[in-house]
This record gives structure tokens, sequence and C-alpha cells, in this order.
């Protein structure tokens, strides 16, 4: 305690170097308006039509990591070390919370939920917060594009893009975009929908587990449909919007994470470009925020729909619990 | 001259989408008011009326977040 009050505050100093160097790199090299593109960008051909897209190598590095973290993991519970410490007792944290919820949820089907749930978290929130980490999105190869800007070599192979227009350059019209190695993977959509549809059809497996075939009167409920006239009917109908309702819920999923990463992306992008001077900083993070916010949202939502699959319509069978 | 009128429609038509964002904001004000409420009624409760009222306020995102990705298609992907 004693040294900390002693000792001179430098990070404060490093902070303003850092700024003051900003603005001076912002004057010898103005942003350029950013390229925003919906579909993610492809690298290269792997074989025939399929490409490696710079997407996929984010998803694959998010993969990389949390083997890594499971592998610390095991390794330091194999060690028997009573406390965990580092990464190991940041995961052993998270994790034990979300068993908690899970328990006090979903009752005793909580270790069956329980993997599909910390997955889901774990996998969302490392491909978020890929985001607030500098060069995504930024270094990759540079393409011709008749609406980008012209680029300088800074050294022998590395190029960077310039301000300018491209209709008043002498040589070429047209100039380059980059096109990043590594973009977020939550900016894609069929990265989002992947999961949606690993939640959505994982919550019909659990719920047949759970209850049988018994779970598809949930749908399609015929039981009083020729004994109770008029309600038999009703009940009917609210079978169907129950089915219509699970097809939705991939919709709502994936837009979900998608709409809010792609969003934060493009303002990071127009930030970026309008004020170029630690105006990002601050939004890097709300960025940061809204990764672990929509990842914890996504797992939530996919433990609560399989807990409620897990429970029969209990104002029927009230007699029978 | 013809590019500029499509680039104009398109600039409208995202605003427009974006008009939808307004149901999210207002069902989010509700649902947060409630929750507050109650909160403030009953703190020993504090707890799981947070974890609903993160719910709500997700599914009722969620519908604003329609009009954003229709608003985001309509500004980014090349037509034709």
């Amino acid at each position: 305690m004693e040294q900390t009050k002693t000792r001179r505050p430098i990070k404060r100093w490093i902070v303003l170097l850092v700024i003051i160097l900003n603005v001076f790199a912002v004057r010898a090299f103005p942003p350029v308006r950013p390229h925003i593109q919906l579909p993610p960008e492809t690298l290269f051909p792997i074989f025939g039509d399929f490409y490696l897209t710079n997407t996929l190598v984010a998803t694959a590095i998010a993969d990389i990591l949390l083997l890594l973290m499971a592998f610390f993991f095991s390794r330091s519970i194999k060690a028997g070390k009573m406390v965990l410490t580092g990464v190991s007792g940041v995961l052993e944290l998270l994790l034990e919370a979300l068993y908690n919820l899970t328990e006090s949820t979903a009752g005793k089907w909580a270790k069956t939920i329980f993997p599909w749930f910390a997955t889901i978290v774990l996998v969302v929130l490392i491909a978020n917060w890929m985001e607030v980490i500098p060069g995504v999105d930024s270094i990759g190869l540079l393409h011709h594009s008749e609406e980008g800007s012209p680029v300088q070599e800074l050294a022998p192979g590395i190029m960077a893009v310039v301000k300018g227009d491209p209709e008043h350059e002498s040589g070429e019209e047209g100039g380059y975009v980059v096109v990043p190695f590594v973009r977020v993977a939550s900016t894609d959509l069929n990265f989002t929908a992947a999961i949606a549809l690993v939640s959505v059809v994982m919550t019909q497996v659990i719920g047949i587990r759970a209850l049988g075939l018994g779970y598809f009167t949930k749908f399609f409920n015929v039981k009083g449909l020729f004994t109770k006239p008029v309600f038999g009917v009703l009940d009917f109908a609210v079978g169907f919007l129950e089915l219509i309702s699970e097809f939705s819920k991939i919709l709502s999923f994936s837009f979900r994470l998608f709409g809010n990463v792609f969003a934060g992306s493009v303002l990071l992008f127009v930030i970026g470009s309008l004020v170029p001077v630690f105006a990002q900083s601050a939004i890097l993070v709300f960025e940061f925020l809204v990764g672990m916010i929509q990842a914890i949202v996504f797992g939530l939502l996919t433990m609560i729909f399989m807990s409620v699959a897990t429970q029969g319509h209990g104002d029927e069978h009230g007699a029978e619990h | 001259m013809t590019g500029d009128i499509v680039l104009a429609a398109k600039l409208i038509g995202a605003g427009l989408a974006m008009i939808g964002v307004i149901g999210g904001g207002i069902g989010i004000g509700v649902v947060v008011g409630g929750a507050v409420q109650a909160m403030g009624r009953n703190p020993d409760y504090a707890g799981p009326i947070q974890t609903t009222m993160f719910i709500g306020i997700a599914f009722s995102e969620a519908v604003a977040i329609y009009a954003l990705v229709i608003a985001l298609i309509i500004l980014f992907v090349p037509l034709g």
C-alpha cells in the first residue's frame, strides 16, 4: 500500500503520450472512409465454391482459444491445486455462477442443460470480444475496387490505405480496399444462425428426452379437440402458434446477436473515421459491455427455453405432480 | 444522375426502416420502469426481477434489431 502511494503515477502520462502520438499519426495519415460490407469477405478459395472467409478465420481462432483454456483448466485441476489461479480461476468463477443459475432455473435437468448453456456463452463471448483487439478488421490484403482509396508504400511489402479521391488519381481509376484477415465472427449471419439452430434443435431434443412423445402435444394439441368443442379448437390454435414461435426463435436468436455486433463494428468504423483521436476508446468499452451482455443473453435464453421444454403443461396435469 | 436517385432512395429507405426502433425503445422503457418499481417495493427480490428484466429487454430489443438489420441490409448490400 505504501509503495503504490510513493510511486510516481506513470500510467496516465503514457496514456497522454499515446494520445499526442495519435494526433500526429492522424495528421500524417488522415482516416479513410470505411468500406462496409454485409457478407463476409472471401480470402481465397479452398476448393470449388467453398471459400475461406475472414469470419471463418475468426471462428477458428476463437475455437483454438477455447481449447487452450480447456487444456489449462484441466491441467490445473489435475495438478491438485485447491485454489485455481489466473485464467483457470476466472473460468471457474464464471462456470460456477452459470451453474448456480442453471440449477435454480432447471432443477434436476441442470446437468443436461448446463453444457449447452456454458458452451454457447463461452463461444459467443470470445467471438464478440475479438472486436476490441487492435488489428482485427484493419490488417489484411488489398483488393482492387472501384470505390477504394489510393495506397502508399510504408515499407517493402507493407502498404497503407491513404485518403484521396479515386477519380483524380492519374495512373489507374479506382483504388484499393482492405480485406481484413480476421473479421469478428458474430458479424457473419452464418455463425449466429448456426448457433441458433444448435440451440433450438437441442431444445427439442431435451424436451423429448424429458417428456417422451408427449412433448409434441405442446404443438399438436388434439386432446380436447373432440371433447370440448370451443376450447379444444382454441387449444389447437395455441399449439400451432407455439410451433410458429419455435421457428421464429431461430430468426430472433441469430438476428439479435448479428445485429448488435455488426451495428457495433459499423459504429466503430464510423467513429474512427469521423473523430480519429481517442473517441474510439469510449466506444470500445461500450462494445466490450455489449459483447458480454449479448453472450449472456444468448446463453440465458437458450437455458430458459430448454428448462421450459423439460416441464410439461403444469395446469392440465396438476394432480400428477 | 440516375445513380444518385437510387442512392437517395436507399438512404431514405434506411431511415424509414429505423422508425421501427421506436417500438423497441418504448418496450424497453416499460420493462425497466416496471422492474425498477418492483425492486423498489421489494428489494429482497431484486435478483430474480433483474434476471427477468434482462430477458424482457432482450425480447423487445430483438424487434428493434430486426429494423436495424433491415436498415443495414439496405445500406450495405449492393443492388443487383
